[in-house]
Order: structure tokens, then sequence, then C-alpha cells
């Protein structure tokens, strides 16, 4: 999907980018033609082939773009909430999705209400890993 | 820097703690090269959020496993990019020393160093939390509270410090004390799932340790409880930890003697202004549904399908039982 994405969106621009050209070009050359024919508004019209060529690669642009763009996340909460747990789930397993990007999977928020990362007691989280290295360090 | 480090799972597992914290060598080492003069080194990557998010997490699980060591230079690093009057700088400090504290003389002088410290600046909220902390790992549940209490007095929005005096009046046995700490908590929170279910255990337990005799207080309790799991099960979709205390609820509200002889159900009860108990069809009906979904939590999590597999173990193993110990029942 990615390589598709990417394809469209070179393919596009650079048709973009020609359109562009061809249009500059064609109103350069009749700016500079000298005005012999009676009605210059129909000679400055653009040849319908650059406007097709634009529209064609705008279409190609924006199919390019959603394509490409990462999968939508749930905007209900309860479905969000459902999500989140899941992959808090798979993180304790030592199975969750590698290489998290920067904002993505932000975690439970209400999380460490529970943890109370403020007042943990160093002390007893010590003795609780002494006892599971004692008993073998299993699980 | 690892993912794991800059963004840890929740209750870390000690396997995971080990291994977080045997990367430590590794990374102390890889960052000690030579560093840019200050407001230079912002901009380049190594001073970004998620190192310092890291370096923290790494102090975290080496004091954990007992590598004092490498605990000792991630606090030194923290301690030069921030400084030492930083306040989270300074409750690590203060962790540290908690954790290599020998015996309680030691501790006791740890706790001298917060008392001094506050006694020049009272508002250090990272030091009068760790304070409570110590007060609580010193077995002194009660200097805690006030403590605590204090606390919240002047800072009466904190979600955590809230949760965390529920929590000790539960150590305590104080029910009523720590459901109202959590409904502060809800009032902050209105939508933490977690903490509505922590709700709904609390007055399940509160109801049957003190009211075994007393029918009609024990329903109304259990009622309140199951209203909170149903709550949590609204906000978080396929929450095992909901629909377990749900099944308890209810099953427990069915297996009432009394419940027949309850008057029409009303919107209100006019002697205490709560809300009327449901009808019996209403809690049979939330009693099949919590039934179905456990089974087929249960059933898709053994099968390993994707989106089912986040659970812990434990509790998926723990509804199972419930389910087995409900048909064993209903065979009998």
């Amino acid at each position: 999907m990615a390589l598709l994405s990417k394809a469209l969106n070179a393919i596009g621009l650079l048709l973009l980018a020609h359109a562009v050209y061809s249009a500059h070009e064609h109103s350069a050359l009749h700016a500079g033609a000298p005005s012999t024919s009676q009605a210059p508004s129909t000679t400055a019209a653009l040849p319908l082939d650059i406007t097709l060529e634009t529209l064609t690669s705008v279409f190609l642009v924006c199919a390019g773009l959603v394509l490409g763009s990462p999968a939508l996340r749930p905007i209900q909460w309860s479905e969000w909430a459902g999500e989140v747990e899941q992959e808090e789930g798979r993180q304790r397993q030592g199975r969750g999705k590698a290489g998290m990007k920067e904002g993505e999977g932000v975690g439970n928020p209400f999380r460490m209400l529970e943890e109370r990362p403020g007042f943990v007691d160093v002390r007893a989280k010590r003795k609780e890993f002494a006892d599971w290295v004692r008993e073998g360090g299993s699980r | 820097m690892a993912a794991e480090l800059i963004n840890p799972p929740p209750s870390v597992p000690p396997a995971l703690a080990l291994r977080m914290s045997q990367q430590a060598p590794r990374i102390l080492q890889q960052s000690s090269g030579p560093s840019l003069p200050y407001l230079l080194s912002l901009l380049t990557a190594s001073d970004a959020p998620e190192t310092w998010i890291g370096y923290e997490n790494l102090l975290l699980s080496c004091l954990r496993t007992g590598d004092d060591r490498s605990a000792r230079m991630c606090l030194e690093k923290l301690t030069q990019r921030f400084g030492e009057s930083n306040e989270r700088v300074m409750a690590l400090r203060g962790m540290y020393d908690e954790a290599v504290a020998e015996d309680y003389k030691a501790l006791e002088a740890v706790f001298r160093g917060y008392e001094e410290i506050l006694k020049q600046d009272p508002t250090n909220m990272p030091i009068r939390k760790r304070r409570v902390a110590l007060l609580k790992a010193m077995n002194r549940p009660i200097d805690a509270t006030t403590a605590l209490v204090g606390l919240l007095d002047s800072s009466p929005t904190d979600a955590e410090a809230w949760a965390e005096l529920a929590d000790l009046y539960l150590t305590q046995n104080l029910y009523s004390q720590a459901i109202f700490s959590l409904e502060e908590v809800l009032l902050i929170t209105p939508n933490a799932w977690n903490i509505h279910a922590r709700m709904g255990e609390i007055l399940y337990l509160s109801s049957l340790a003190t009211n075994s005799n007393n029918d009609g207080n024990l329903m109304q309790g259990l009622c309140e409880s199951m209203r909170r799991f149903c709550r949590s099960i609204e906000l978080c979709d396929n929450y095992l930890r909901g629909y377990y205390g749900l099944k308890l609820t209810t099953s427990r509200l069915l297996s009432l003697p009394s419940k027949t002889s309850k008057p029409a159900p009303a919107a209100t009860d006019p002697q205490f202004g709560d809300l009327a108990p449901p009808s019996l069809a209403t809690i049979e009906k939330l009693h099949e549904l919590a039934t179905a979904k456990l089974a087929e939590i249960v059933r898709r999590n053994a099968a390993g399908e994707s989106g089912w597999d986040g659970y812990e173990q434990a509790e998926v193993i723990a509804a199972r039982e419930l389910l087995d110990r409900d048909a064993q029942k209903v065979k009998r």
C-alpha cells in the first residue's frame, strides 16, 4: 500500500508540474505573439489537454494521499478504550507493536490512577522483584 | 532507546523490568559522549523529551532490579541536565535514597531530609507525595493518611492523590471513606473506566463485609456496585474486569432471598433519595449478558483471535472458573 501511494503521488506531482509548465509556456507564447486575430480571448484559452492533465494529476495526488494515510482510529470512546486495553495487555505480555511512533499509542490515560507513579513504594517493588528472582524467575 | 523504555506498559512484570534494566549499561555508555553547550544541545535529538523519560524509566527499573550503580548514573545524568533543585529530580533522588537505605534508621534519615526540603518549600508536590509514600512504606498508615489529607487540602484536583487516599483507606478497612475518595477521583476524571470498575469492586466488598445481616442494605450496596460495573462496560468495550464484576454482583443479587418482597420499583427511593433497585427482570437480563460476554471473551481469547489476545492470562482463567462454577450450580 505504501509503495502504491508513493508511486501515485510521484506520478501525480510529475503530471501536475508538467501541466503547470505547459500552461505557463502556452500563455507566454500567446502574450508574446502579435495580436493579429480579432478575438484575443479565444486564442488565449487553455487547450483541452492541459486542463485534462491538471485534473488527472490532482486526482492522482489525492488518491495517493488517501491511500498512504495511516489507519483511522476509533472515534467512539468505548471502542477506543477497548483497543487501548487490548494493546496494553499485549505489551505486558511482551508482544506489543514494535517501533511505536511518536504520538501514537499514548496508552491508557487513566492507568496512572491505579499505578500512581508519584507514590510508588520502591522498597516493596524491590522486595517483590527479589522474591521473583528467588522463585526461579519464571513467568 | 527502546520503545518499551519510553512508553512502558502498565504494571511492568518482573521479566520485562529485568530486560529493561539490562539495557542500562549499553544506554549509559552510548550517551556519555561529549555534549554540546547549553541551548545548542536543544537542537539535537539527544535532548528530546523521550530521552529523559527514558532515563527516568530506566532509573525506576534499575532500582527495582537492584542495579544501584546504573540507577546512580541515571540519576546523575538527570541531575546534570535539570539541576539539583528540580522538583522531579529531587523526588527521584529521594526514591533512590529510599531504595538503597539499609535499615529503619536510614529510612528515618531520608524522612527527615524530606521534612527539611518541605520546610524550605512547602509547595514541592513531588516531595510531598514521596513523604506520604515513605510513611506508608514505614508502616505508619495513619500518619500517611493525615499527610495525604493535608496535601489534598492544598491541591484538591489531584486525581492521583485522591486515588492513593482511597487505597490507603482501603488498607485500613475504612470502606465508606475509600468510596468517598474514589467519588472525588470520578469527579475529576468522569470517564475513567478502570476507576468505575474499582469503585464497583470496593462497593461489592464493603456491602458484603458490613451488611451481611441486613438484606436491604446489602441489596442497596450490590445494586450500586452493579451500576458502577455497568458504567465501566459502557465506557470500555469488551472490558473483562467490568463483565466479571457484573456477573458477580448480579448472581449475588439474584440469590438474595428478599427480592420478592420488594415493593414495586419507583424512580427514586424516597427514604434515601437514591435510585431504587432495578427490577428482577433487568438483573436477570444483565446476568445473562455478562455470562454470554464472558464466555465469548474466554472462547475467543483461547482461539487467539486478533483483537482478543490482549487479556491478562490470570484474568481469563478467573473468568473461566467463574463460568464453570455457575455451570455446576445449574447442573445441580
